[in-house]
């Protein structure tokens, strides 16, 4: 399987690698150099691009796209029913992007598109990194807590509990991030659990092993 | 180290005040005032580095006038520069004057540094002895990496593995002493042979420039540095950033940590997006006619609503933040 990453920098993608390695069982061949948004909307803005790039120039199979959610809409499974869709939930509109790009495209290297991985991580990919060392974070803390008014944690208090700095260098980034991913890289079931923005990438990830879907499907 | 500037009739700065961080980006339009801000700055040292003035204080009330404040343990005081044009200042007056901790305040003002780095300077051959700070231009870089290896050999190690991290394609830094004590630099391919600075892109000679600041064995107390990212790939900024960083928030903080508080320009919208995670640091010099003043993003109320429709960098070209040129 040959996967792109698209993500918000170096240290995202090189826990990303880990984790689609974790969930395929198996190391994939990575498209090198990985794509870069800067944050949100950037990453919705060259999405598109990316696609196209991918479909007609490589013979990519996946385009893993990860965002942190920051404050906005989480995604739930109320959102996954038939035609449904969040304006302000960027699963949502990930998946929605990935379609609209996706649904008139010829077919090319042998396949009618390139196959979507959306993974959204509340509120920030630290929180995935704190995964089974730091029980206060999950999505649904985050979730309940803001129902109820609260912010259990802020981004840069998820930074400092990863990194003991909220201004890390980028080489000590990633030997936190892959110190951290290295507990889900032979069982992401956890991460799954407490994650579902997480979940719904190893759902996508998974998907294509079984079969491909047609170039109709909604999501 | 310096926790605010007023400036009242210097330049652009007509009436304006500024505080400032550990570290301290400012952005905005050609001629608002950003030069000027790092002028000032080391105008300080200059006058810091000399005796006090038996001439009296005389304020010409017409004159260019600029105060400094300082964070503890100086905060208790506050020197003012009196200025006859914007050309020439050359009073300072210290406030309270007898206070005890001048002397020592003065001795860290006078390590200040400012850089506007110059590819074509950097590249080319220096003096041996010269290199024991960073000229302004960068036009001793040789010289300070040589010194650096030959002092240090344990940073300049660190430096040449920051190097050949950020730029794969190298292997090793190499110095080249000749007999009449000129001093060369260059990069080693990692496949074979030796590019002369002379040679290098000016990305490179400005990172391999960045990277000297940083493992420099005597840093200032206050490092300036105009437009930091010029010549660096956007994908390489947040290294630049990151190397800066270490300078104003040192990994092991503490008594013995030496922090340099740092005053840089850009006009780059990718190194501003890196800075979404800390506003605090972001100063916008705002223009208006021909007369400027300085803001703090952070002080926006509506920032947060802001960082939620967009990159900082986007923000900022947009205008939304200001900080733009006025258009015809």
């Amino acid at each position: 399987m040959k996967v792109a990453l698209l993500s918000e920098s170096p240290a995202d993608e090189t826990a990303l690698r880990v984790l689609v390695g974790a969930v395929l069982k198996a190391t994939p061949r990575f498209v090198a150099p990985g794509f870069r948004a800067r944050g949100w909307p950037n990453v919705a803005q060259v999405m598109p691009a990316v696609l196209r790039h991918l479909h007609f120039n490589t013979d990519t199979d996946a385009l893993v796209v990860v965002v942190d959610a920051d404050d906005s809409v989480v995604h739930v499974a109320a959102h996954d029913r038939p035609g449904y869709y969040h304006p302000h939930c960027r699963m949502c509109q990930l998946r929605a992007l990935h379609r609209q790009t996706t649904k008139k495209l010829p077919m090319a290297h042998g396949r009618s598109r390139v196959m979507r991985v959306v993974g959204v991580a509340v509120p920030a990919i630290e929180a995935w990194y704190l995964c089974g060392r730091d029980a206060s974070v999950s999505e649904e803390v985050w979730v309940t807590d803001r129902e109820n008014g609260r912010t259990p944690y802020t981004r840069a208090e998820l930074k400092f509990r990863v990194y003991g700095t909220d201004r890390p260098s980028l080489p000590y980034e990633i030997e936190c991030a892959l110190r951290e991913v290295e507990r889900h890289r032979h069982d992401t079931r956890r991460l799954e659990h407490d994650f579902p923005g997480f979940a719904a990438l190893a759902v996508d990830l998974r998907a294509p092993r079984k079969a491909a879907p047609s170039p109709g499907r909604t999501s | 180290m310096i926790a605010s500037i007023a400036f009242r009739r210097f330049k652009a700065l007509r009436q304006t005040r500024v505080e400032l961080s550990p570290f301290n980006l400012v952005i905005g339009p050609n001629g608002s005032g950003k030069t000027s801000l790092i002028e000032a700055v080391l105008r300080l040292r200059t006058l810091s580095a000399l005796p006090p003035s038996e001439r009296p204080f005389a304020q010409r009330h017409e004159g260019p006038e600029i105060e400094f404040t300082f964070a503890p343990p100086w905060a208790d005081l506050t020197a003012k520069l009196g200025c006859e044009s914007d050309l020439i200042c050359d009073t300072l007056r210290r406030e309270p004057p007898a206070a005890a901790g001048w002397p020592a305040l003065c001795r860290e003002l006078t390590t200040i540094r400012g850089y506007a780095l110059d590819h074509a300077a950097m590249a080319q051959a220096s003096r041996q002895g010269e290199g024991r700070h960073l000229a302004a231009d960068g036009s001793n870089l040789a010289a300070v990496l040589a010194q650096l290896q030959a002092r240090v050999p344990a940073a300049f190690a660190e430096l040449t593995a920051e190097i050949t991290r950020l730029m794969p394609e190298f292997q090793a830094l190499e110095i080249k002493a000749w007999p009449d004590e000129r001093v060369e630099f260059g990069l080693h391919l990692a496949e074979a042979g030796v590019v002369p600075a002379a040679e290098l892109s000016q990305g490179t000679l400005a990172l391999v420039a960045v990277l000297a600041l940083a493992f420099d064995p005597e840093p200032p107390r206050i490092l300036c540095i105009e437009e930091v990212d010029r010549g660096i790939h956007p994908r390489m900024l947040r290294e630049i950033r990151d190397t800066l960083y270490r300078l104003s928030h040192p990994r092991v903080p503490g008594p013995r940590a030496r922090t340099v508080q740092i005053i840089t320009t850009t006009h780059s919208p990718y190194f501003i997006d890196l800075f979404r995670d800390h506003p605090e640091e972001v100063i916008v010099s705002q223009k208006h006619g021909r007369a400027a003043k300085f803001e703090r993003l952070i002080d926006r109320p509506d920032l947060p609503e802001l960082l939620r429709e967009g990159s900082l960098g986007d923000m900022w070209f947009s205008g939304i933040l200001g900080g733009i040129p006025e258009e015809p």
